[in-house]
């Protein structure tokens, strides 16, 4: 069977030393930045983007992937022993995780969050496999306009699911497509928008505003919150769960993951969201609603399946259609470029050993994390106490090579400074940054296909609604649109971001 | 950032700032792309996309703060100035000195001077990091991945 030579291609590559060795790394790094507090994994990959620049393709792109989902597992763990979410995607698990700790269950509950985890991987994975190359013959019969109205649709989807103000989202969005088309364009060869700084001349670097927005700003942010964090470490007890947790947990693992899975692929979705939607899912199904809150086992098992799954499958969009859904798929499609391969339909063709090696290699590295965090959780849990002032430097350090190392000049350093300054007033203006990044990666895609659809056309916008696909694109588009304005949407989707703040 | 303060009145101080900006680059995008030619929409010129783009921007940006005026009043916690100037200064400090005294020197005046960004570094603590963290990156990235940087001032 052709799938199996495949997947057999796949592992394969995955499992050369090299490759074996960067996944391991990944699945470490993901982990560690997932327990500590204060390092995202956008941030994280943001710096070692250049760093990918000096590795083989693939390693350095299973490694990046390895430190997405790595993150979602080593989240949970500090999630559930101090109640204080390492990533944003395990605020829920924090909720009955860190209760079922109170009540000496610690280790059932970091149990149940690796296990699922590690099953929802599994089937992400394969979701990953079956779902690639059925989309990408799919979207090899698309043209330009497809491709804008897709990308349209992506970007305002990803407005709509991810969370704060929308009006803000799209701004954010403009913004960053405005910053793509600074430099010499394409088709006239002229600069624009450069201020006649040579510099600016071959554009705006993607890690420059990455690790401005993401590196710098969030140093200085986390340096203006100083709070006493009280880390109090629960004890832990036996980690394997009881029957009882288990028959109680697969179900809402089940859940979980076909949750994440499926949210996973849509724009704007990915590990947060899923989580979320997983445990509003779980309380809903359940018999004995009352017990969220108080340790639930389905409450900690849904989330963190689902939260998993979502980190996984949100690389089909990218790998099949070239199109990120979210921040951290905008840093995957850059690392991508940075070896001068530009994800997308062709290239499962052209390079297959590409995608199935991505693809074994999230389900080896999912094997790693389960070996990597329930055995050793001890080691992981010393690391909390690690104090901020000590991982700033670092993180400080990292940025300022990684910039410098792009071309090797001041100028990449002082923009990503600037950048740091403009991504502090943004949050200071309570926008999120992410949808930037979206915008910048997209901006000159967008740019080159709609003017190729243009001109195919004589100029007439006619050809977005002639052609079907196009058509059904901007419909949902349409529809999302009018939804938002809605007021009965509006208040559900307040409401469910409010409580995933809380 | 502390809780920001709910006083009486109207004026979303974030919704607002937003709007600043958004305006902001929109016209400043508008001024630099002055001379691109539009072209048509059949054959749009480089200027096309770009001058569309920040109108919508700009229109974003009047529409963001227009709503904002007339929302209940939240204030912006008045900003730390000591981890914004200091972060930025050490990472600007950092780009010069790489460039003419090399990697140890630029790493070190990185690291001394963006320590003083937390008031709780301890001196002894930033000497050894200091010490750690700079030879730890010229073994790795200099040495290692082979970042172009020399690694000493001579």
């Amino acid at each position: 069977m052709e799938f199996l030579d495949l997947l057999m291609l796949g592992f394969g590559e995955a499992l050369t030393p090299t490759n074996l060795g960067f996944c391991l790394l990944g699945a470490l790094l993901g982990t560690l930045i997932g327990v500590l507090p204060g390092i995202g994994p956008t941030a994280t990959i943001a710096v070692l983007l250049p760093i990918t620049f000096y590795l083989p393709p693939l390693a350095g792109i299973i490694m990046l992937a390895g430190i997405y989902y790595g993150a979602q597992y080593g989240g949970s763990t500090t999630a559930i022993l101090v109640n204080l979410p390492g990533e944003a995607s395990s605020v829920v698990t924090a909720i009955d995780g860190y209760r079922m700790a109170q009540k000496g269950k610690a280790g059932s509950a970091l149990a149940v969050a690796a296990l699922g985890s590690f099953f929802a991987g599994t089937v992400a994975t394969f979701g990953v496999a079956i779902a690639g190359p059925m989309l990408s013959s799919f979207a090899l019969s698309f043209g330009p306009a497809e491709y804008v109205s897709l990308m349209i649709f992506g970007l305002l989807a990803a407005t709509v699911l991810a969370r704060g103000p929308v009006l803000k989202a799209i701004g954010m969005i403009l913004f960053g497509l405005l910053l793509g088309m600074v430099g010499i364009d394409a088709s006239s060869g002229e600069e624009r928008l450069t201020f006649n700084a040579i510099e600016l001349f071959d554009g705006i670097d993607f890690v420059v505003i990455a690790i401005g927005v993401f590196g710098f700003t969030e140093i200085i942010e986390n340096l203006e919150n100083v709070e006493g964090r009280g880390v109090l470490v629960s004890k832990l007890s036996r980690l394997w769960p009881t029957r009882e947790d288990f028959r109680q947990a697969w179900p809402a693992v089940l859940r979980g993951t076909g949750v994440g899975t499926f949210l996973g692929i849509l724009p704007g979705g990915g590990a947060t969201l899923s989580s979320f939607c997983a445990y509003s899912l779980e309380k809903k199904v359940s018999r004995t609603p009352e017990e969220f809150g108080q340790g639930a086992v389905a409450g900690v098992a849904g989330p963190e399946a689902a939260n998993n799954a979502g980190a996984q499958s949100s690389f089909i969009p990218l790998l099949t259609l070239g199109i990120p859904s979210n921040n951290m798929m905008a840093m995957m499609l850059s690392a991508f470029i940075i070896h001068g391969i530009t994800p997308g339909p062709t290239v499962l063709q052209t390079q297959p050993q590409i995608f199935w090696g991505l693809v074994a290699s999230m389900w080896i590295g999912n094997l790693m994390l389960v070996v990597i965090n329930l055995p050793m959780i001890g080691i992981w849990v010393k690391l909390l106490t690690v104090p901020y002032r000590l991982l700033y430097p670092a993180i400080l350090l990292f940025c300022c090579v990684g910039v410098y190392s792009i071309n090797n000049r001041i100028f990449d350093v002082v923009l990503a400074a600037g950048f740091g300054f403009l991504g502090y007033l943004f949050r200071k203006a309570k926008c999120e940054p992410g949808p930037l990044l979206l915008g910048f990666v997209l901006g000159p895609l967008l740019e080159t296909n709609l003017r190729r659809a243009m001109v195919l056309s004589d100029g007439s916008p006619s050809v977005f609604f002639e052609r079907p696909i196009s058509l059904v694109l901007l419909v949902a588009t349409a529809a999302m649109f009018i939804l938002m304005v809605l007021p009965s949407f509006r208040k559900t989707r307040e409401v469910a971001f409010r409580e995933e703040e809380a | 950032m502390a809780a920001p303060r709910k006083a009486g009145g109207t004026g979303d101080r974030p919704d607002l700032l937003t709007a600043i900006l958004f305006v902001g680059f929109g016209a400043l995008g508008l001024w630099a792309g002055r001379d691109l030619t539009m072209g048509t929409a059949a054959a749009m010129g480089p200027g096309y996309l770009p001058r569309l783009v920040c109108w919508l921007l700009i229109l974003v940006g009047l529409v963001v703060g227009g709503i904002g005026l007339f929302r209940a009043r939240e204030d912006i916690a008045f900003p730390q100035l000591r981890p914004l100037l200091v972060i930025l200064l050490a990472v600007v400090g950092f780009a010069f000195i790489a460039e003419y005294f090399g990697f140890v020197a630029a790493s070190i005046s990185l690291l001394v001077i963006g320590s003083l960004a937390d008031r709780e570094s301890r001196w002894r603590e930033v000497i050894l990091l200091t010490a750690g963290l700079t030879a730890f990156g010229a073994l790795v990235f200099i040495v290692g991945l082979g970042v172009q940087m020399p690694i000493w001032p001579f």
